[in-house]
């Protein structure tokens, strides 16, 4: 079991291998991919360390802003998982931050089996 | 549809606003780009600042304080951040100017380019005036996904078609080394349909 953590001034990504997911917080707005490159790494390894037809969970919830950078990076882990079609995927949203209510269920869009959950 | 005069294009859903600003502040891109950060700081502050404008209880159908605010940290920030990415030329004066207004709020961002950086920003904003914005959406990132082109090119068709905001862009001849670009928003204080 074990926990990794990637951190910037207002923003912290954790990947929980344990619970199979992988919690944003803060503020997450960088300015290029290549600055999103260790976050989009992390999705990737906790890709390929969840079991087949298991569920991985992101999970948004506390995540205050992510800029369209970020919506990219993330859009593209989800279609990068739908052509894998290794496993499962649930995205957590919190109905108070608009944002989320806005975009989050683009993520659907994208791969019909992902599971959203706006709390 | 493109207006033209000698001095000036136009695009989009371009508004004279001829109101006095409610706020206006002027910055240079150098500094928004060598502090990164300072994009978010400005656009958070005037998010809140201008969400004031909303009363406490809003009725049905109304966007509440909390969400404006929200919307506006993310229009504001792509605005910002793409003045800070994009300017280029010998001025990079950058001029942010806010209008709040009953029932809707308008936000002008100007910065400067390189007259020969016209063309390729004009194709850009012709392809997404004229295209239908989810389309566009779910196609770029479909597209992004096979090849990583640096920028996503998301901030726009995000604006458009996740907030319903409505663009306007004017180009201006400053000088044979420089051209004035000022990206114009359109937010509506309703709830999107
Ligand atoms: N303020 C601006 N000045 C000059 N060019 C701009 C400006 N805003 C946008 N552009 C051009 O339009 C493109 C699309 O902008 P945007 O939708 O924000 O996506 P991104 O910033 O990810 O490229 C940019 O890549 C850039 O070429
Ligand atoms: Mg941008």
């Amino acid at each position: 079991m074990s926990v990794e953590t990637i951190s910037g001034e207002e923003y912290s990504v954790t990947y929980n291998d344990n619970t199979q997911s992988i919690k944003f917080d803060g503020s997450m707005r960088l300015r290029t991919s290549e600055e999103y490159a260790p976050i989009n790494d992390l999705l990737l390894k906790a890709h390929d360390a969840t079991p087949a037809e298991s569920l991985l969970t992101l999970d948004f919830s506390s995540l205050k802003f992510l800029n369209s950078s970020g919506i990219n990076i993330v859009s593209r882990f989800v279609i990068a998982a739908r052509k894998q079609a290794h496993l499962q995927l649930k995205v957590i949203g919190n109905q108070d931050i608009y944002w989320q209510q806005k975009s989050l269920t683009n993520l659907q869009r994208l791969w019909t089996a992902v599971q959203i959950d706006i709390q | 549809m493109a207006q033209s005069t000698s001095t000036s294009q136009i695009f989009g859903h371009w508004e004279a606003v001829t109101a006095v600003p409610t706020t206006t502040m002027s910055l240079d891109a150098a500094q928004l780009s060598a502090h990164w950060r300072r994009n978010s700081l400005s656009s958070d502050y005037w998010a809140a600042y201008a969400a004031l404008h909303i009363p406490e209880t809003v009725p049905a159908g109304w966007l509440r304080r909390d969400d404006v605010s929200y919307v506006l940290s993310y229009l504001l920030n792509e605005l910002f951040e793409n003045c800070a990415k994009f300017s280029a030329g010998p001025e990079l004066a950058v001029h942010f100017q806010a209008w709040l207004l009953d029932e809707r709020m308008v936000f002008q961002l100007t910065n400067h380019i390189k007259p020969q950086g016209e063309r390729p920003f004009i194709t850009l904003i012709e392809e997404l005036l004229n295209g239908d914005p989810d389309e566009l959406y779910f196609q770029k990132l479909e597209a992004n996904a096979e090849q990583d082109l640096g920028g996503s090119g998301l901030g726009y068709l995000t604006l458009i078609k996740d907030y319903g905001i409505q663009f306007g862009f004017r180009f201006q001849r400053a000088s044979g080394e420089s051209t004035a670009v000022t990206v114009q928003a359109h937010v509506n204080l309703r709830e999107p349909s």
